[in-house]
Order: C-alpha cells, then structure tokens, then sequence
C-alpha cells in the first residue's frame, strides 16, 4: 500500500502544485521517483514528529496542501498535542499518512505497536480518520480528502483484503446480507480479509467501514435491529460504532495489555484470536 | 530599565486595569515582552484595518501566556478599541486568557500550550520561501518555555532550511531561575545554526534595529527582559504575581511606580 501512497501522489502532484510531502525520514528511498519529478516537493525533514506536525500546521496557513507521513506511533501517541492544537483546534488542513500500525511491525515489539491511533484520532474536533483496506481504497480515500482543508489521518497497512469494493469517503459498505440474520459483523482495514473468510458460511451480515470518522451512520441504523459484533484489531472502530447505534456492540479485537510477543502479523492475529478461526468462533456464538 | 516608551507605558497601564477589572492576567510575564510587541509591529507589514491582507508578514506569540500583553498592543496599534479588552477572560468574551486566532483580529495562531508556536512558524516560513514570497515570520518564544523540547527541534530544522525568513525572539527574562534555566542562549542558539544578537529587551530602537535581517540564517533575538518591568513591587516579587491580578490599593500603588518608571 505505501508504494500506491507514491503512485498517488505522483498523480497528484501533477496536477496540484501545493501538495508538500514532509517525511519523518521514512519512505524516502520509495520516493526518489517522487523527488526527480518534483523537486523540491518531497522534504525529508527528519526524526521530528512534533516539529513535523507543527510545520504542516504553517504549511497549510501558507497555503499548502502538507501531507506528512511517518510511523503510525511517534506521530499519533506522542505529536498528539500538536495534532490536536496546531492541526484541529487552529483548523489547518493536513494529510497525515502512517504506517506500521496495529501489527505490522509485529517483529519489533510492543514499542512499534501502533493499536490505538484510529481511537486517538478519532476523539479530535474535527479529524477525519481512515483506514483502507486495499491499494485502490488507499488511492480512492486519499484523493477525496487531501486538500479538503480539513486534518485527515489515514493508516496504511501492509497487509491487503482482496476484495474489490464500492468504496468512498464517508461511506460504508456491505459485504454480506444475509436475509433474516440476526447478528451484524462490523470491520475496518485489511482484516476484513479473515472476516470474510470466517463468515462465509455464516448466516450472518458483514460491514465494512474504511472510514471511521465520518462513520456512516445511515448504514449501521439499517442494522441496528441486529446483534453487532466489531472485529478489529485496534482500537477506535468499536467506539465510532458505539457512538452511532442505539444498541451495545461487542468487541472481537484486543485485550488491555501489551503485546510483548515478537513474530509476524499472522502470528499475532493468531494469538489474539483475529484469524479466521477464532472470528468464527466468535461470531458463531452469538447466533 | 531607561526611560520608558510612551506606548509602551500605555500598553502597560492597559494591561494593569484590565487585569484588576477582569481578575485575570500574567502580569509580569506580559511587562517583560511590551517593548518587543511595539517593536515587532512597528517594524513587520501589517494593516490593522486589514488584518487577513495577503501580503502581511506574521507574528506568532508562541508564550501564549502573555496572551493579555498581545490584545493590549493590537488595541494601541488600532484593531479593535481597548475597552473591548475588558472583557478578557469572561464568560461569552472573544479575548481569552489565551489567544483563539478565529475571535481575534491580528492573532495568527491559537496557542497557550507551550513549545507550539515556533513550530507552526517555522512551516509558515518555510511554506512562504517555498513559494517565492517575500513575507516575514516573527515568533517570540519564552526562556521558559524553552525547557521545551520542540523549541529545539524546531530550531535544528530552521537552520537546516537556511530559513532566514524567520526570526526567533528569545524573551530571555530569568522565569526559569529556580529550576532549569537557559544558560548562555547566545553559545546555544548560535550552536544550533541561528544567527544571534543580543540585546536589551526594553530597549525598542535596538530591538528594532535587530529585527532588520539579510543574511542568509534564521534570526535569533535574545531580548534580555525583566519580568514585571515598569513596576519595582512586580519585579521585585515576580513568582507571587506570576498569576495574580491586582485589587483596587494594588493597582494604585502599580500605576503609581508605572509613572514614576515612565518620568
């Protein structure tokens, strides 16, 4: 998905001149076509997250469209103030472009960890919070928002769904409906893909929120007479869905406690019972 | 302190009655900055009766706690009346212990939390460079808040930009002495790349001299302050003023040295 974030903003630097990408010193290498193209445009500011946050902040006051991109927890869990002040309370547009969240630095431990962002983003006045779950989700979301003058957050993953959705900023999608199903799977991201896989002889519906910030509220209504189940592996969803619908969710996601297990995704999906199997499970029981 | 300026003694006298009638204010740290604010909008392109004019240069008061200082010098440069100011920090009021860009003209970013402002400076700077614009960022930033950790940051990247579109003034007025002050600011912030001057920070002509910048660094100004200047009794005890707002005998009794600072 990050070398789709550079085929986007290729594109999109040919046709918008105030887009700015200010790199965390992260992705640089992937962007050397980005920077031959358009010197200049990519500045690779350095190990700053709260600097890189303030600066963006400037940037669009100047008149820029900033995106910054760096790792998903040394911009949300510690620039949180500067995104908060200097982004949604001063009102300044940023495009805020992270990886290595949840899991996908499963490898490094519990310090490249990155769960609770999609929750800490979304708790801003004002942000717009995403998580695509696909390369084309990616290249859909981000062209909608990025210079809508409003501070956006969108994750990028590692990991992809596989599925090819009607996808748009703002709205949710329904992967499954089942007729007379009593029970309402709810996800977001790449994980969809072992949701889907563990519901497909279920009869059970399936939504699937690439935003979660606007969260589309007309779509989870339509269901709000069902058991809803979100499976997630992070935080934020549950809350926006919690939020939204009249009747309590339950949550399939993580516990309160650090992952201290090195490893892959996978492996960490499997202990924290987000693979197929163990959503299966899960969502079997309820009906 | 030499003698004082007739607008600053003004700014002053403003500052000392609305804080008795509001309740509100930090007294000392705003006296330590009032020659730097006539100063900086003596000297920057600005248009009171045009606040949002395109061409403006940009001052950002990153020590967002002398908030009451900053209405006061905007109401004597003539964006809103004085006895607007009144009302600070009251239920419904536009003027906030703190600043909010979006009630108050003149005021370029919303701060209050410290180590903020410098930052989103150093992107305005740095987004006018990029654009070919000849607009100026001016941003004043406290010892204290100094003790910040993306003051630093901010300043590394700065230099690293060779931004010298920016000016960095150090309101150097000893509020860190009793546990992590900035010693030697001049080794430092020339260490960090920046080029410095030094100069008395209640003086307006050599702070105005100083603000005039080409060479090819970003500016430091450490403007060498006393808190509570203009008033023996707020300098004297600056820590148990840091926050207070005086009552009716208080405020005689500061105004009373205030004109006797300003003869």
């Amino acid at each position: 998905m990050r070398q789709q974030f550079r085929d986007t903003a290729l594109r999109l630097a040919g046709m918008d001149d105030k887009l700015i990408l200010l790199f965390g010193d992260i992705s640089v290498y992937l962007f050397n076509d980005f920077s031959r193209q358009y010197p200049g445009r990519l500045l690779n500011i350095g190990i700053c997250e709260n600097t890189l946050i303030s600066m963006a902040a400037g940037m669009s006051a100047a008149g820029f469209h900033p995106v910054v991109h760096t790792i998903a927890p040394f911009v949300t869990e510690r620039s949180y103030e500067q995104v908060k002040l200097d982004l949604c309370y001063n009102r300044f547009g940023c495009t805020i472009v992270t990886c290595g969240s949840s899991f996908d630095y499963a490898w490094d431990g519990a310090t490249h960890h990155c769960y609770t962002d999609l929750a800490l983003m979304r708790m801003l006045p004002g942000m717009e919070v995403m998580q695509p779950g696909s390369k084309r989700e990616f290249d859909i979301l981000f062209s909608a928002c990025y210079r809508n003058g409003n501070p956006t957050y969108i994750r990028i993953a590692a990991d992809e769904h596989g599925l090819d959705l009607p996808v748009e900023f703002g709205r949710g999608v329904v992967v499954k409906e089942t007729p007379g199903a009593t029970v309402t799977v709810i996800t977001a991201g790449p994980i969809l893909k072992n949701v889907h896989t563990a519901c497909s002889d279920l009869p059970v519906n399936v939504l699937y929120f690439p935003t979660i910030k606007p969260i589309d509220r007309d779509l989870l209504m339509r269901f709000a007479d069902t058991k809803i189940l979100v499976v997630h592996d992070a935080f934020g969803l549950f809350e926006a869905v919690n939020a939204s619908c009249p009747a309590a969710a339950e949550y399939h996601g993580l516990p309160d406690d650090f992952c201290c297990h090195y490893g892959t995704l996978t492996d960490i999906r499997g202990l924290l019972g987000l693979d197929a199997a163990g959503i299966r499970q899960r969502a079997g029981a309820m009906l | 302190m030499n003698c004082m300026d007739a607008l600053a003694k003004q700014i002053r006298e403003s500052i000392l009655r609305i804080s008795h009638h509001s309740g509100h204010g930090h007294i000392p740290t705003c006296f330590s900055v009032v020659e730097m604010l006539c100063a900086v909008y003596k000297s920057i392109r600005h248009d009171p009766k045009n606040p949002g004019w395109k061409e403006r240069d940009i001052f950002i008061l990153s020590k967002g706690h002398a908030a009451l200082g900053l209405y006061c010098t905007l109401a004597h440069f003539g964006y809103f009346p004085v006895e607007d100011v009144y009302a600070f920090g009251a239920f419904g009021s536009r003027f906030g212990c703190h600043a909010d860009r979006f009630k108050v003209p003149g005021v370029e970013l919303s701060t209050g939390s410290l180590g903020h402002g410098i930052g989103v400076a150093l992107g305005m700077a740095l987004g006018f460079k990029l654009s070919g614009s000849e607009r100026r960022v001016y941003v004043m930033v406290g010892d204290g808040e100094s003790n910040e950790g993306t003051v630093w940051e901010s300043l590394m990247v700065a230099a690293n930009r060779s931004l010298n579109n920016l000016t960095v003034l150090l309101d150097n007025n000893g509020s860190q002495s009793r546990c992590l002050p900035i010693d030697d600011p001049q080794a430092k912030l020339s260490a960090f790349g920046l080029d410095v001057v030094s100069v008395d920070g209640h003086n307006i002509t050599a702070i105005s001299r100083a603000l005039e910048h080409s060479n090819s660094k970003p500016r430091a100004i450490i403007a060498n302050t006393t808190k509570g200047a203009g008033c023996a009794t707020l300098v004297r005890d600056m820590f148990a003023w840091h926050r207070r707002s005086p009552n009716a005998a208080e405020l005689e009794t500061l105004l009373g040295e205030l004109n006797a600072a300003a003869v």
